[in-house]
């Protein structure tokens, strides 16, 4: 590998702006606003919005196991903490929703702290059962706590958000699903923003390290266990934002929702999107979300087409889609170089 | 958090005071006694060797002072702050670095990026401007970035500061954990020998480095088995063997012990160097 | 203390099946440093496999067991040539256990989808004549799942402690670089690892049969209390497993007798999860201390 560059064919500066961070922005926020216009139906609707929420799951999980290294299995747990929490208060305890959303965040980083105190001690594969344990544990309270949770029969006609009402404007109502739609993709946007600024401080650096060799970070003065925690309660405080938006959007809470098998599917779109690079995860999201969609026919078996994906790409594409683009592009740029030789 | 430290714009400075003091220091794994009671002190400024057999506990030691391994008994001193306690990565923060005998660098990560995480306890940033970042972020990334280029530059990697770690070769990967180190803006630096592996022409830059390093005021603690180098740039030589203290003195005096002759160094010194490749 | 003895002797029966799953986690983790998510499947494919032989082509229940037990093992066989060698050369500690994870959701699925979801009638020729022990009774079918256990790790034990090739493998779970030094084929004895864990979990997969629910997610029903069980155990440690099997089989019969099904999982968890908090090593097991 030589570090000068090839010979550009379009212009670096105009590269730069297609690849620049902020273009890439405009295009998502773009991409967003779009799509409840071109899906009129309420099918459609509702497959953006679980959309936009596994790409919230999957960049927090990425953010965990991709860039700190620690392979969490346990984002079922947190995202069914913070649909059961933010739920119950305000189905039980009557408390306004935004409130709720900010109880059962708080709550899901908890629980992720927690977690992560056995991330501090263990190596990965123990850290893996660990999480797997705390999945299984969580997903049978939720089951069995039947007075709480109403258990296997599950808690109907959640509503969704109340509405927004800003000083000037209509009221955004939340009953219409594209604008539902845009509050969970605004949710998943945000979250993407806050994960990346962090990945590209100091943190992003610190966790990075702890990937790669704990020993040496830590020759370096860097804290494996406090960083670990924060990623951990970041990560699940995500998930746990998720779990409460996707009450609303789905209007009912079963406990097979949170099953372990939703951290597999999870981690699925993490590494057929590209662990570790944070906007992977996010294709690999729309994709293994979407897919299944169009290959009818095979209509359950969903997980089927998870676990081969993944086991496809952990074999011949381990660093997932982004890898992919990477030789892709690379190689279009060989072609377009020999063309230009000639 | 201290402000960035230029490595070449120190004056030269002549110290005689006593910067580490390890007392008393012992360390048993299960069976085995790996260090038992060695005390030393390491001069300000000076280059300090540690030398002995293999198995001899060098590295075990320097795993004590850096705070992998806590002593089963002893004390830690670093310019009057009691290390025995804290865990090793509050060391750095008192000015403790060093290397690893098996290389230990961040390789899916470039060079840069490997040296720029060593700057993790110097970054001046207020904690808002980790999640957005203002303009202290990006005049703290422009900084490490320049004292990063500045430090891979002087241990001669400048051209392959954006190459994987891990695709550098041998010699550049000893001299990038070096590099790393050196970002943590250590009074100390420990390297766990740093030649090994090196042909002749990298080990007559280590030598050059380490003199460069030791005139602006870096104090060196070398654990290494190349005789040659020890002898070249060492002030003070420690030499231990089965844990246990042998001999301690400058390099002439070193050569003349008879102990230290017997148990290491089988009589003959003036053998010509053995350069590994 | 009818209750107690009859709980007891369930939980012996639970507790040697759950500790032949276990055994061939534990074989694999001493002797590769790497957990098989998959391993849950072959379990499920070896109850599956017993269940044809016997309710299809009408062979003997015995005989069936036998079947699974080789199936299993050129599962084993076939999952490390093409799973795991592959991926070892890559170095990486996460991407071999991912890759098992993706494994074991196809095979699962996979199984869904030729299976269906509707439990199969497993009925063993043993199900239903019973051995009366004072007051309390087993019935053969969970007679023969003690001895079959019993038997199956007393020469297991017997083979790593006394033969050459056990000694082997442990040689290479200890110090795999110095193994291959002394003239030892790593490769080979990893291969003969897998194969024989494989095969351990499709006997049990085959006597666990018409004991559990014979669905596609049977072995997983099973697999998640096994990885408790090793870690309980002590990864790598035989006598730890077998302990920790018997533990958790006895906890999980007497927690459904007072505490009530559902509260099995998040016992067992619990316990695990306070396990790894205080003892990640395990009941017995000895560190293992990274050199640095």
């Amino acid at each position: 590998m030589s570090s000068s560059e090839p010979p550009q064919i379009i212009p670096a500066r105009v590269q730069a702006l297609m690849l620049s961070r902020h273009m890439a922005f405009v295009c998502a926020a773009l991409t967003i606003a779009v799509l409840p216009l071109v899906f009129t139906d309420t099918y459609w609707r509702t497959i953006c919005t679980v959309c936009a929420l596994n790409v919230a799951l999957a960049i927090g999980l990425d953010f965990v196991l991709g860039y700190a290294g620690q392979l969490n299995l346990g984002q079922s747990a947190f995202y069914g903490l913070g649909a059961y929490a933010s739920t119950l208060l305000v189905t039980k305890l009557g408390i306004p929703f935004w409130v709720a959303l900010t109880g059962a965040i708080a709550l899901s980083c908890l629980a992720g702290a927690v977690l992560a105190l056995f991330a501090v001690r263990l190596r990965g594969h123990y850290l893996a059962i660990a999480s797997l344990g705390f999945a299984v544990i969580t997903y049978q309270i939720l089951l069995n706590w039947i007075s709480l949770t109403q258990g296997p029969l599950g808690i109907y006609a959640i509503p969704p958000p109340p509405a927004i009402v800003l000083p000037g404007l209509p009221a955004i109502d939340f009953h219409n699903l594209g604008n539902l739609f845009y509050l969970v993709a605004a949710f998943a946007l945000l979250s993407y923003r806050l994960l990346d600024q962090l990945v590209r401080s100091p943190i992003g650096e610190a966790l990075i390290a702890i990937r790669e060799d704990e020993v040496s970070a830590a020759s370096l003065g860097i804290n494996c266990g406090v960083w670990k925690v924060f990623a951990f309660a970041v990560s699940s405080g995500i998930a746990g934002a998720a779990g409460c938006l996707y009450a609303s959007v789905v209007g009912t809470l079963v406990p097979d929702a949170f099953f372990v098998t939703e951290s597999f599917t999870i981690l699925a779109m993490v590494v057929v999107g590209g662990t570790g690079t944070l906007v992977g995860p996010i294709y690999g999201a729309i994709l293994l979300t979407v897919l299944p969609e169009f290959l009818r026919g095979i209509g359950d078996l969903r997980l089927l087409i998870y676990g081969i994906a993944l086991t496809l790409v952990v074999f011949f594409m381990p660093g997932g889609i982004i890898q992919a683009a990477r030789l892709a592009s690379g190689l279009l740029q060989r072609l377009a170089l020999r063309r230009t030789a000639r | 958090m201290t402000a960035a430290r230029p490595i070449d714009s120190m004056p030269s400075r002549r110290n005689i005071g006593i910067l580490l003091r390890a007392q008393g220091l012992h360390k048993r794994f299960g069976g085995v006694q790996a260090v038992h009671d060695i005390s030393f002190d390491i001069p300000e400024g000076a280059v300090f060797a540690i030398i002995g057999p293999n198995g001899a506990g060098k590295s075990t030691l320097l795993n004590l002072l850096s705070g992998i391994y806590r002593p089963d008994a002893g004390s830690i001193v670093l310019n009057g702050v009691d290390l025995t306690k804290l865990s090793a990565h509050h060391r750095v923060r008192h000015g403790i670095a060093r290397t690893f005998q098996k290389i230990r660098l961040f390789r899916h990560i470039s060079a840069i990026d490997n040296v720029v995480a060593g700057f993790h306890t110097r970054h001046d940033i207020p904690i808002w401007q980790y999640i957005i970042h203002g303009p202290a972020w990006r005049r703290d990334r422009e900084r490490c970035r320049d004292e990063a280029r500045r430090l891979l530059a002087f241990m001669g990697l400048e051209r392959r500061a954006h190459l994987l770690a891990g695709s550098l070769s041998y010699g550049e990967q000893r001299m990038l954990e070096i590099a790393r180190a050196l970002a943590t803006a250590p009074c100390l630096l420990m390297v766990d020998e740093p030649a090994a592996g090196l042909n002749a022409a990298e080990a007559e830059m280590l030598l050059d480095r380490v003199d460069v390093l030791r005139r602006n005021g870096t104090t060196l603690c070398l654990v290494e088995h190349n005789m040659d180098l020890v002898m070249k740039v060492a002030d003070q030589i420690l030499v231990i063997d089965y844990g246990q203290f042998l001999f301690k003195g400058a390099p002439t005096e070193v050569q003349r012990h008879p102990g230290v002759n017997a148990a290491y160094l089988g009589g003959q010194l003036h053998e010509p160097s053995a350069h590994c490749r | 203390m009818t209750v107690v003895l009859q709980q007891g002797i369930n939980g012996v029966v639970l507790g040697s099946l759950y500790v032949l799953v276990a055994l061939g986690l534990t074989l694999v983790y001493g002797v590769l440093m790497q957990i098989n998510f998959a391993h849950a499947d072959i379990v499920t494919l070896g109850a599956f496999c017993a269940y044809f032989f016997t309710e299809r082509l009408g062979g003997d229940y015995l005989q069936g067991i036998a079947v699974a037990f080789v199936l299993g093992a050129m599962l084993g066989w076939a999952m490390n040539a093409a799973i795991f060698a592959p991926l070892r050369e890559g170095g990486s500690e996460l991407l071999p256990l991912i890759a098992t994870i993706g494994v074991s959701i196809t095979m699962e699925n996979a199984m869904l989808a030729w299976f269906g979801p509707i439990p199969y009638a497993f009925d063993s020729p043993y199900s239903n004549d019973v051995i009366r022990l004072g007051a309390a009774y087993i019935t053969v079918q969970n007679a023969l799942i003690i001895a079959v256990s019993l038997v199956t790790i007393g020469l297991l034990y017997a083979f790593m402690k006394f033969t050459l090739l056990g000694k082997a493998l442990r040689a290479v779970a200890q110090d795999r670089e110095t193994a291959g030094l002394m003239g030892i084929d790593p490769n080979q004895l990893v291969m003969l690892t897998f194969v024989i864990a494989s095969a351990l979990a499709g006997m049990a997969g085959a006597m666990l049969g018409p004991v559990l629910v014979l669905t596609p997610f049977a072995g997983t029903s099973v697999i998640v209390k096994a990885f408790a069980i090793v870690i309980i155990g002590g990864f790598g440690n035989f006598e730890g497993t077998i302990l920790g099997g018997l533990l958790v089989g006895l906890i999980e019969s007497y927690t459904t007798q007072y505490l009530g099904p559902g509260m099995i999982d998040i016992v067992v968890f619990t316990l695990l999860l306070m396990m790894l908090a205080v003892r990640p090593t395990g009941l017995i097991a000895e560190k293992r201390d990274e050199n640095v």
